[in-house]
């Protein structure tokens, strides 16, 4: 009798354990699309992040990060923290976004605060959430002198519309001696993203319809690569409104503009093109199947790195595109026949020399989860 | 052998307590009855369309997905719907049609009377809401599915967000504060930058929401609408079917639908087999389609002559 007992209680045991492991195993085999990404600093990078030059900006979750040798460092709290640009002087720039508002903030090269640049809360006693104003994508000119921005200070009381639009005003100075430099389109769409350039003028994205553009084209809202060299001139596109072309990031040479490109579609082509100053070339499509966001061109120009998901479809994560994946090989040179030389007759035909391996992009982090609408800032 | 057979079924017993949630909540949110509504009067009658209509598809169905704000602003069922977009699936050639219906349209609602068509689910429920766009637009609509704010913002941080390319910034400042918050008459600012993103459920809302810093207003909010949707379909395609016991839970009370569970286990396959987003085909009643009457109550006026035929051709 006691054996049986021992049996059934061993038996109740077994189908106890059996049933709570049945219930334990299913829930490990939940899909890794739900799992929260984890804190840079948290999650050590690949060892791939070792040969990535310099000292690269990034942000996660409102707190702006550093990656330098191959560890990630958190520069600031989780508070609202994005698009860290860089200062000549070797300090940041960062947005800081609350609910209402958003700010330019100088941060040292520790990410701690030093001052603001820009004061865009509503005048106390001003409970019209309209009377707020934002700032985004800071850039100061090589000469630290100008800071340019996207801010929505052309709006009219009471009115529904946000025009984004680029602005500039002195470094230190204040909102009142800003300068808007293009109109922001009246209301849906805007200017955003302005790249200063070395001459004096500025490339920016400009939101707007197509139709704006040409009144053959369908209404739909699409990203343009823009260039003006002049205040209250829209100044010229550099892209066509097919292209669907956003978030330019200017080569350490000047020479080239990396972006990426959507063709109106829920996709984003890592694009280039040659820039001379004046007009761009033709567009090279180099990574067609990722959802690509910010593009970053290496300081030492030795390849592009940029944010994007690992598999499909997740959190963003960081990528490495060395520069012998984007730049075309050169072709050989093919044997000239010398008079009197040994090939002074038919040429044999030459064997294809092999072709080089291929340049493959790299994955730098697995299991973060990047703001990608934040620009990345980078330097030696 | 007998040993053997109690601990498989104590295995099938764990497996049962993990999806109980899911078997409950769908239970409770499938398979919900159409009280169609019909009109009490036969004034209006929709133009016949004179173009040739396609022929009808073996295992083609339409489905109408309505979304709606429930906050506290509205009382029980009373919603209206801010969001309605028809929907029509041909298995055979893997095609899917998606056509937003502006909220302001105006239209003869099956309840009766004339007034916007976001207005009929609040009169009389989903059945209200299919029967007054069968009416109008002289489909056949076989289900509905019905998601409320909360459910699209749980629904999209349950399958852990969506990766979009948002078109355009979606700036707001006067965006309703109307769910996670004690007032539901307040304001709050909203700033969606432009780009490709993974969006958790909260920001998507405000995405596929905002329409007052959109030219555009409800149009441009369609194309949102739309794109999220696709967003969300290919995020489901990455989830294993454990996951969802997590998604059904967070989802509770918020959405209900008309198609009953064999059904839905026939779709699975069917929805799993669309792999190319650019089969989706899209459509929004813009300009020529619609216009604005110019009138302070914001209607949008229907151009039946347009709409009909484009209806009847991708809606047969």
């Amino acid at each position: 009798m006691i054996s049986r007992f021992l049996l059934a209680v061993m038996l109740a045991f077994l189908m106890v354990i059996s049933g709570i492991s049945t219930y334990v195993f299913l829930g490990t085999r939940q899909s890794k699309a739900v799992v929260p990404p984890q804190k840079p600093t948290a999650a050590s990078p690949r060892a791939q992040a070792l040969t990535l030059p310099g000292t690269l900006y990034l942000t996660q979750s409102g707190a702006v990060y550093s990656l330098s040798a191959g560890r990630f460092h958190q520069l600031t709290p989780e508070a609202g923290w994005t698009q860290p640009s860089l200062y000549p002087d070797g300090s940041l720039l960062a947005v800081r976004q609350t609910p209402l508002y958003s700010d330019v903030y100088v941060l040292n090269r520790f990410g701690t605060p030093l001052r603001p640049l820009t004061n865009n809360a509503a005048p106390p006693r001003n409970n019209d959430t309209g009377a707020n104003h934002w700032s985004f994508y800071p850039r100061v000119t090589a000469d630290g002198a100008t800071l340019w921005m996207t801010y929505d200070g052309l709006k009219c009381s009471g009115c529904y519309d946000v025009s984004l639009a680029v602005w500039s005003m002195p470094f230190g100075g204040t909102i009142r001696q800003a300068k808007a430099w293009t109109d922001g389109g009246y209301y849906t769409g805007g200017d955003v993203q302005p790249i200063p350039l070395a001459g004096g003028g500025v490339i920016y994205t400009k939101y707007d319809y197509a139709s704006n553009i040409d009144y053959r084209l369908p209404s739909k809202l699409v990203g343009m690569l823009w260039y003006t060299n002049r205040a209250n001139s829209a100044g010229r596109r550099l892209t066509d409104p097919g292209d669907d072309c956003r978030s330019p990031s200017l080569s350490p040479d000047g020479t080239q503009i990396a972006m990426v490109c959507t063709y109106e579609k829920q996709v984003s082509y890592l694009t280039i093109a040659s820039w001379n100053g004046a007009t761009l070339g033709p567009l090279r499509t180099i990574v067609s199947d990722q959802l690509v966001a910010q593009p970053t061109w290496a300081p030492d120009g030795s390849g592009i790195a940029y944010l994007a998901p690992a598999v499909g479809a997740g959190q963003f994560q960081l990528w490495w595109l060395p520069k012998g994946a984007y730049t075309a090989p050169l072709p050989s040179p093919s044997p000239t026949p010398t008079p009197g030389g040994p090939h002074n007759g038919p040429l044999p035909t030459p064997s294809p020399p092999p072709p080089p391996p291929p340049v493959k992009r790299i994955q730098v982090t697995t299991n973060n989860g990047f703001d990608a609408t934040s620009p990345m800032a980078w330097r030696l | 052998m007998l040993v053997l057979l109690a601990i498989v079924m104590s295995a099938m017993s764990g497996a049962l307590a993990y999806f109980m949630p899911a078997a409950q909540a769908a239970l409770e949110a499938t398979g919900q009855v159409i009280h169609v509504t019909p009109s009490p009067s036969q004034l209006f009658t929709p133009t016949p369309s004179t173009a040739p209509s396609a022929a009808p598809v073996a295992g083609a169905f339409t489905v109408l997905l309505l979304g709606s704000d429930d906050d506290s602003k509205f009382l029980g069922d009373h919603v209206l719907t801010q969001s309605m977009i028809l929907v029509r699936v041909v298995p055979s050639t893997k095609e899917v049609t998606m056509l937003s219906i502006p909220r302001d349209l105006y239209v003869h609602l099956s309840t009766g009377g004339y007034g916007k068509i976001d207005g009929a689910y609040s009169y009389g429920g989903p059945g209200a809401a299919v029967a007054t766009v069968e009416q109008s637009f002289g489909v056949h609509v076989d289900d509905y599915i019905w998601i409320g704010l909360l459910g699209l913002v749980k629904l999209i941080d349950a399958i852990g967000g969506i990766d979009v390319v948002t078109s355009n910034p979606v700036f707001d400042d006067y965006y309703p504060a109307d769910i996670l918050s004690s007032w539901p008459y307040d304001y709050e600012r909203v700033a969606v930058l432009a780009g490709p993103q993974h969006l958790d459920g909260l920001r998507a809302m405000q995405y596929v929401r905002s329409r007052h810093g959109d030219l555009q207003s409800d149009l441009g909010r369609s194309q949102r609408q739309q794109q999220v949707l696709i967003a969300i379909r290919q995020k489901a395609k990455t989830l294993s079917p454990e996951d969802v016991p997590a998604i059904s839970t967070a989802l509770g009370g918020e959405v209900k639908t008309s198609i009953g569970l064999p059904k839905i286990a026939q779709l699975l396959p069917v929805a799993a087999s669309f792999d190319n987003p650019d089969q989706i085909r899209q459509l929004i009643l813009a300009t020529p389609y619609t216009h604005g009457c110019g009138c302070p109550e914001t209607y949008i006026t229907p151009n039946w002559n347009l709409i009909l035929p484009l209806v009847h051709q991708y809606f047969p």
